[in-house]
């Protein structure tokens, strides 16, 4: 199974570099009349997606090796890659859909894998959450295609869509990015899941949400302010939730589940924008596209990383390799995360009076960020190594980090890279890190412990209040 | 007498003969039975063959007996009825197939298997009906010749099913025969015919053509499983599994299913029907019979309730897509006549395996079923995942096929209807699909009648169909867009309903 998830994500990679720009195939036999297209974003997806399947799938293999149902997890892994590299390449709106479900319930098995009861609830979670997004998109995309009159994603982007439509679309796609109120389902998978699955399930299968926003949504053609209004709000509402969620948790995995619906939030923020002001989305895409990258790379490593550190203990190199995709995260000069975060906010051109809001908020999350990798940090450093570490888990989890440091620099959007050396830049980076480490000394110093919600916050609320009343 | 006379009558008679000829064989001729059985569905099959060859090609097949005068038995093989024929042609092979192999060694399998050829008979009868009377006849012929096989275990219960089924369908035959009588009465025939005949007695007859619907509507929506007309199909569960594979999948829901299309596009025709306003209350029945089966299912423990309850809210889609106007929303009602047929039928092969290999019959027993019997539980998922309609499967090309009819329509609610049975779909079927999967099996199985030979799970008899079944809720899925598929005939019957359209 390992061995045709690696072959899966090297043929993705091959066809990167064999098919030409802007291929597209069209296999009319298939499902309703399947396409398939390689356009840019496609490109940019399917390259990063397929490098960290491949990392994580070496990973597993070593992660589980002791796993007697290991097969199990092996062909549900292998399911789940599969729709999500479809998922990066579908031209149709059905075989969009068949991927996204194929990679939705797959990802079942891979959450539900170690079959201890927290395991079966959280599982079951996932999936009623991720059912009523099929529901939620499969009426959407039957709306859509109809005043498409066409299957074609490149025409159902090009449509005006009725207000339902891009209602469904917008929240069954939320559902998988994560958006507050139906973010949920995520801090409850992510710390019962194996480290690989957690590792894709936030670098990657996230994303598909994304993918599913910037191949229906009319990005660019037709504004929503409304639309568009609400799901900028609800970046916010993302942004600072899993800050204030997620700061105080004991459990890295929750943690760090909880910094993806942070993230995630800043790509909600700038699809939100493009749908409210479609001038600025041609300068949004490509931001949006290598904000995802970065997070990709940064958040799956950061897993595989925990990962490492639960075998081997916080040891310097292990401490070190968690602490630059940490960093990357927290924007700090010189990575990825900051390039991502600039490229962003220069593609943010909005009118009255979004510019003086993100003057004020994006400082404040990258403060918050700053803040929950510092508890990251000094979790990690409390692990003790296992008695026996298993072989062939470091060596994928240190080929990650460096690529997440490099990879992003090498495929930025032109003219980014200049404009983060510059030193109103580099000081704008830096201010949210030095406030973060002060306020961390002062909290270390104080001794205080944060507020750790439970996982899954208003369902276990809701969960709890039910316990009381029987 | 022609080739397109005696073709009708060759397929009537595939099932006819053997099936006599099986009622007077004694109980200990098992190999002659058998072959008896399997000569006649591979007949059948080989002259549904020629059949859809011809017609598609434009050929016809009829042929006419006079009974009275003005009273004819009229056969005819078109498009929509090699539709239905298809299906009972391949679904009665695998059905005789699983029943060989779920009843042996158990008692009076002769009268059985004659009953259940006599019951494809029926059916294919009344695929080839050419007038209401004809249809009547063999509707009522499948009444009593379903009756013996529901009561087939002899059981007190069995009785008890058998005489709620009966009084329910002999009811609404009943109700049927007055509206044909009716329509005979004023129109002095009930011919099928493309576009309807009826249009002619609109302008003044319009109250009576009204009533007419609502009897013949009724006649049909009883063996259909229309809420408030459903209460019989629960009760007919305790007939033996491939019984009930049958009965759900393609004979007697199906049949009243088939009637509700026969009756709104060749009697009434589409586009008369939609302008007597006849279609709107048609939607909000099937609609309401949609999501009602579907609650009630959530609550039933016992596995073939479960399935049966489901089958009230799955046969209402064929309603749904011939109330929607339309020729898209046409085709999805069509599609959905034989999708649900091969995805049913796969789930009640299963329910027969469990029951008769573990002794499971309720979804609480279900733990771990997975584990023991993979191949079963395998192709239990994929019709499960298929009446959900998750793409891929058969069912999601129905459901596409309906939103899309209901959205051409400008009957947007329908999509609520549709996400919604959906999610309740979702809500009984996955907690199944759970325990058998990811739940560890119990100590000891309640009870088993088939030992496990060698490395396979149960015998083949009762393996195969139902992976083949399966199959091909995966092929019609995938391979909708082809020539050879579901879709591809349902598109060629709606180009030759609705005569200003073409697919």
């Amino acid at each position: 199974m390992v061995a045709l998830s690696l072959l899966l994500s090297l043929s993705a990679l091959a066809s990167l570099v064999l098919a030409p720009s802007r291929a597209a195939l069209d296999i009319p036999w298939l499902l309703l009349g399947t396409r398939i297209v390689l356009d840019d974003t496609g490109r940019t997806f399917l390259g990063f997606s397929a490098l960290v399947w491949f990392v994580t799938a070496l990973y597993a293999r070593a992660y589980l090796r002791s796993d007697s149902r290991r097969s199990v997890f092996g062909a549900f892994f292998l399911a789940t890659q599969a729709g999500h590299l479809g998922v990066c390449i579908a031209g149709d709106a059905v075989s969009f859909y068949f991927f996204f479900a194929l990679m939705t319930f797959a990802a079942y098995g891979l959450v539900i894998h170690s079959g201890k009861p927290e395991a079966h609830r959280a599982a079951n979670v996932y999936l009623a959450m991720a059912l009523l997004g099929e529901a939620l998109l499969a009426a959407g995309m039957m709306m859509a295609s109809h005043a498409a009159g066409s299957l074609l994603l490149a025409d159902i982007v090009r449509t005006p869509l009725p207000t339902a439509a891009i209602t469904l679309l917008i929240a069954g796609f939320g559902i998988k990015v994560g958006v507050p109120l139906l973010h949920m389902w995520l801090p409850l998978a992510h710390p019962v899941a194996p480290v690989p699955a957690s590792a894709v399930l936030s670098g990657l299968i996230l994303k598909a949400g994304l993918i599913g926003w910037l191949r229906l949504l009319p990005l660019g053609n037709e504004a929503w302010p409304v639309a568009g209004t609400v799901l900028m709000i609800a970046g916010f509402a993302g942004m600072f939730l899993g800050i204030a969620f997620g700061v105080g948790q004991r459990d890295v995995k929750v943690l760090l589940a909880y910094s993806s619906v942070s993230q995630m939030g800043f790509l909600s923020l700038g699809v939100g924008a493009g749908l409210a002001q479609p001038s600025a989305w041609p300068g949004l895409l490509p931001a949006v596209t290598f904000y995802a990258l970065h997070h990709a790379l940064g958040k799956s490593a950061l897993f595989l990383g925990v990962g490492v550190a639960q075998a081997y203990g916080a040891r310097p190199w292990v401490f070190a390799g968690l602490a630059l995709p940490a960093l990357a995260l927290a924007g700090a000069p010189g990575t990825s995360g900051l390039l991502a975060k600039w490229t962003l906010k220069t593609a943010l051109d909005l009118s009255w009076p979004w510019p003086s809001v993100l003057a004020w908020l994006l400082p404040l999350a990258a403060l918050g960020t700053t803040l929950l990798m510092a508890r990251l940090l000094w979790l990690v450093s409390l692990k003790k190594a296992h008695a026996v570490s298993p072989s062939g888990l470091a060596l994928p989890w240190l080929a990650l980090v460096p690529s997440g440091v490099a990879l992003p620099w090498w495929i930025s959007p032109h003219g980014t890279a200049t404009g983060v050396t510059t030193a109103e830049a580099m000081f704008a980076a830096s201010a949210p890190l030095a406030v973060g480490a002060v306020i961390v000394w002062w909290v270390i110093r104080r001794g205080i412990r944060p507020w750790a919600p439970p996982p899954g916050d208003m369902l276990s609320l809701l969960h709890n209040n039910k316990e009381a009343r029987t | 007498m022609t080739t397109n006379e005696w073709l009708p009558l060759a397929l009537l008679a595939s099932s006819l003969l053997p099936g006599l000829l099986i009622f007077v064989l004694p109980e200990r001729r098992i190999a002659l039975r058998t072959t008896l059985n399997l000569a006649g569905a591979g007949t059948k099959l080989v002259l549904v063959g020629v059949l859809l060859r011809g017609v598609a090609s434009g050929k016809e097949y009829s042929a006419r007996f006079a009974v009275l005068p003005g009273l004819d038995l009229a056969l005819k093989a078109d498009a929509l009825g090699l539709l239905f024929i298809s299906l009972s042609a391949v679904l009665w092979l695998f059905t005789t197939l699983y029943a060989i192999g779920y009843l042996e060694g158990s008692p009076c399998r002769s009268r059985f298997f004659g009953f259940f050829s006599l019951c494809v008979t029926a059916t294919v009868g009344i695929a080839m009906a050419s007038n209401l009377f004809t249809f009547f006849i063999f509707y009522e012929l499948l009444t009593l010749s379903t009756f013996p096989l529901v009561v087939h275990r002899g059981t007190d219960k069995a009785m008890k099913g058998g005489r709620v089924y009966l009084a329910y369908t002999l009811s609404g035959g009943t109700v049927l025969l007055a509206g044909i009588v009716w329509l005979h009465h004023l129109l002095g025939h009930t011919e099928f015919a493309h576009t309807g005949i009826v249009a002619a007695l609109a302008g003044e007859n319009a109250g009576q053509l009204k009533a007419i619907f609502l009897l013949l509507m009724t006649g049909v929506g009883v063996k259909a499983a229309i809420v408030p007309l459903h209460g019989w199909l629960p009760q007919a569960m305790v007939a033996p599994a491939p019984v009930s594979a049958l009965l759900h999948a393609v004979a007697v829901v199906k049949a009243g299913a088939f009637g509700i299309v026969r009756i709104v596009y060749d009697i009434y025709g589409i586009e008369l029907a939609a302008s007597l306003g006849l279609l709107a209350p048609l939607a909000a029945f099937a609609s309401l019979t949609i999501v009602w089966g579907s609650v009630r299912a959530l609550y039933q423990d016992d596995l073939k309730k479960r399935l049966a309850f489901s089958t009230v809210s799955q046969v209402s889609y064929i309603a749904l897509g011939v109330a929607l106007f339309g020729p898209i929303g046409t085709i999805g009602g069509l599609i959905h006549l034989v999708h649900q047929g091969i995805m049913k039928i796969t789930l009640f092969f299963c329910a027969g395996n469990y029951a008769e290999t573990l002794g499971i019959h309720k979804v609480s027993e279900m733990g771990g079923a997975g584990h023991r019997m993979p191949l079963t539980t395998l192709a239990f998922s994929i019709a499960a995942l298929g009446l959900i309609g998750v793409p891929a499967t058969a069912g999601f090309v129905s459901k596409w096929y309906l939103g899309q009819g209901a959205l051409a329509a400008g009957l947007p609610w329908v999509l609520a209807v549709l996400a919604a049975s959906s999610l309740l779909n979702a809500a009984y079927f996955l907690p199944v699909l759970y325990r058998a999967w990811f739940l560890p099996p119990p100590a000891a199985w309640p009870e088993g009648n088939i030992l496990p030979r060698g490395s396979r799970e149960t015998t083949l008899l009762l393996l195969l169909p139902p992976l083949f079944t399966a199959g091909l809720t995966l092929l019609a899925g995938m391979l909708a867009m082809t020539e050879f598929s579901p879709l591809a005939w349902a598109r060629l019957i709606t180009s030759r309903e609705y005569q200003t359209w073409s697919p």
